[in-house]
């Protein structure tokens, strides 16, 4: 018998049966949403409230944002409220239900069909997104330490679900009038509650602890932290009430502050991080995210100089660059690069566990192939900036050259991380 | 054993056996080896009990690899010293740093 006295001390890490099919799953919509906006480029010209806009934009929300999120969250729950995860059963009806919803809310909105096709999709989004809720806020509740980290992934995901069921009363509300307006009119206050609550606070709180660790960077520094907090919520609560009293438009000078001054501290602390790392040769995946780092501020300018600069009338238009830089801009960037960092640990755990001393066995990073994860790179970073320029003068040959990059960044990501989930086990 | 390398022990000779081993053990995401990350604080020995008494840490208490290296370590010790009892103990204190790092470790990590 082999004693091992101090496993206590070891987090558990949640079993890869319950996170891989939400990487399968995000995988294809980043797939799905490129080939969507290639064959949509013209719709930049139009108004956002565009049935393919929509479509595209909860692709990219739900199927490849969220869906990636839910299941890193899961994998990572561990390091993150330093817990264990309460349920896997929760964990897979939350894949269910999303997954089942998520395809249904997307025909609805490319289609238009606003009866029932929207309103189921709504409503088994919304139950996955329940089961999700209830498992994070009850592993946070059973963890030993609430820590920062544990306050930023419990308040996302509760602003995730008032994204979602304020998501489905907007669609209830193109049947039965729920609200005094359209639901068009509360586009920007459904979008923000998503953007600022869910994806901006819970990649901060999750980048704040995984960035420095990748790193091997003992940079720490709680305030901080909870400045970023308190400044990025305060953002969303202004916005929320500002909208809610249908205050002028220069008061949202107040909540873009706060949202500049908290994404300013993060940049900040990361930057102390990569400072004080010890491992020098930072690898591409991290390159990749620090980059989504600077990316998270792009938007937020984009909002000043429609605020600023131009008039009401051309408003409608830089908001299709606004939502591009969100969601083809930071957040895919920082899923592209904690994608090669997460998964090859996920099924390098599996398939190696307790082999790694019997021999010469790959390394995490050598179950993907480098060559194509540069060249995947290459392709969002190029895709990336001449579809924004494409938006910005209107060039339709631009968006369709920006257009095809993303896809093929889209093609070159699906393809390793295929590579990754069918590794087999090398002879030892 | 290296002098670059700071491990308490109460016997050097077999300490040095059991290092020999442990540096085959790797942290997959760093890429080096455990002994040279600083990460063994103690090995002792207990003769006529035949038993190895490791002490260990991880470079963060949630290494989600924790798992796969104290198991790799243990596998490596029971290689070392078969027919002995290895009893490891992992623990987070006091907690890792950087100055555990060994100068051969550091040159691998480019610093």
């Amino acid at each position: 018998m082999i004693p091992l006295s101090g496993t206590s001390n070891l987090q558990q890490t949640t079993s890869y049966k319950v996170v891989l099919p939400f990487y399968v799953y995000a995988s294809i919509c980043f797939l799905v949403s490129s080939v969507l906006l290639l064959l949509n480029v013209e719709i930049v010209q139009q108004h956002y409230f565009h049935p393919h806009t929509l479509a595209i934009v909860h692709t990219m929300a739900l199927g490849w944002g969220t869906m990636m999120i839910f299941g890193a969250s899961y994998q990572l729950l561990p390091v993150l409220i330093e817990g264990k995860l309460d349920s896997n059963l929760l964990a897979y009806i939350s894949f269910g239900f999303t997954a089942i919803g998520i395809p249904i809310l997307i025909l609805g909105f490319y289609l238009f069909h606003t009866g029932w096709m929207l309103q189921l999709g709504a409503i088994f989004v919304n139950i996955g997104v329940v089961f999700y809720l209830v498992n994070v806020l009850s592993s946070i509740y059973e963890s030993s330490k609430h820590d920062i980290h544990a306050w930023f992934i419990g308040t996302a995901t509760i602003w995730l679900f008032s994204t979602t069921f304020f998501g489905l009363l907007l669609v209830f509300n193109f049947s039965k009038s729920l609200f005094p307006d359209n639901s068009v009119a509360y586009l920007s206050l459904h979008a923000h509650l998503g953007i600022i609550g869910w994806f901006l606070l819970l990649i901060m709180g999750v980048g704040s602890r995984l960035i420095p660790m990748f790193l091997i960077s003992k940079y720490t520094n709680t305030k901080i932290l909870w400045w970023i907090f308190f400044l990025i919520n305060s953002s969303l609560v202004s916005f929320i009430l500002l909208f809610l009293l249908n205050a002028k438009s220069s008061f949202y000078y107040i909540s873009l502050a706060l949202a500049l001054l908290g994404i300013g501290l993060f940049a900040y602390y990361i930057r102390m991080a990569h400072l004080v790392r010890i491992r020098k040769n930072v690898d591409e995946q991290m390159k990749i995210s620090i980059i989504s780092v600077g990316q998270m501020l792009l938007p937020l300018l984009i909002l000043l100089i429609i605020l600023l600069v131009l008039p009401a009338n051309k408003h409608v238009q830089i908001a299709m660059l606004y939502g591009f830089c969100i969601f083809f801009g930071w957040i895919t960037a920082i899923i592209l690069g904690m994608t090669f960092k997460t998964l090859p640990f996920i099924v390098w755990n599996k398939v190696y566990h307790k082999k790694a001393y019997s021999g010469k066995t790959p390394v995490p990073k050598e179950l993907f192939n480098e060559n194509v994860f540069h060249n995947m790179f290459l392709a969002y970073l190029s895709g990336f900036i001449l579809f924004i320029s494409g938006i910005i003068i209107l060039n339709t040959i631009l968006l369709r050259i920006g257009a095809i990059l993303l896809l093929l960044s889209a093609v070159l990501y699906v393809y390793n991380v295929a590579i990754i989930l069918l590794h087999k086990p090398k002879k030892i | 054993m290296n002098e670059d390398i700071h491990v308490v022990t109460n016997d050097k000779e077999k300490c040095d056996i059991a290092l020999e081993g442990l540096y085959e053990v790797d942290d997959p995401e760093v890429g080096l080896n455990i002994v040279d990350l600083g990460l063994i604080y103690k090995i002792e020995f207990e003769e006529e009990k035949k038993r190895v008494f490791c002490e260990m840490t991880l470079t963060t208490q949630f290494c989600p690899m924790g798992d796969s290296i104290t198991s790799n370590a243990i596998q490596a010790l029971t290689n070392s010293f078969q027919g002995w009892e290895i009893d490891l103990n992992l623990t987070f204190e006091p907690a890792w740093d950087f100055s555990r790092i060994s100068p051969g470790g550091r040159e691998f990590l480019g610093r």
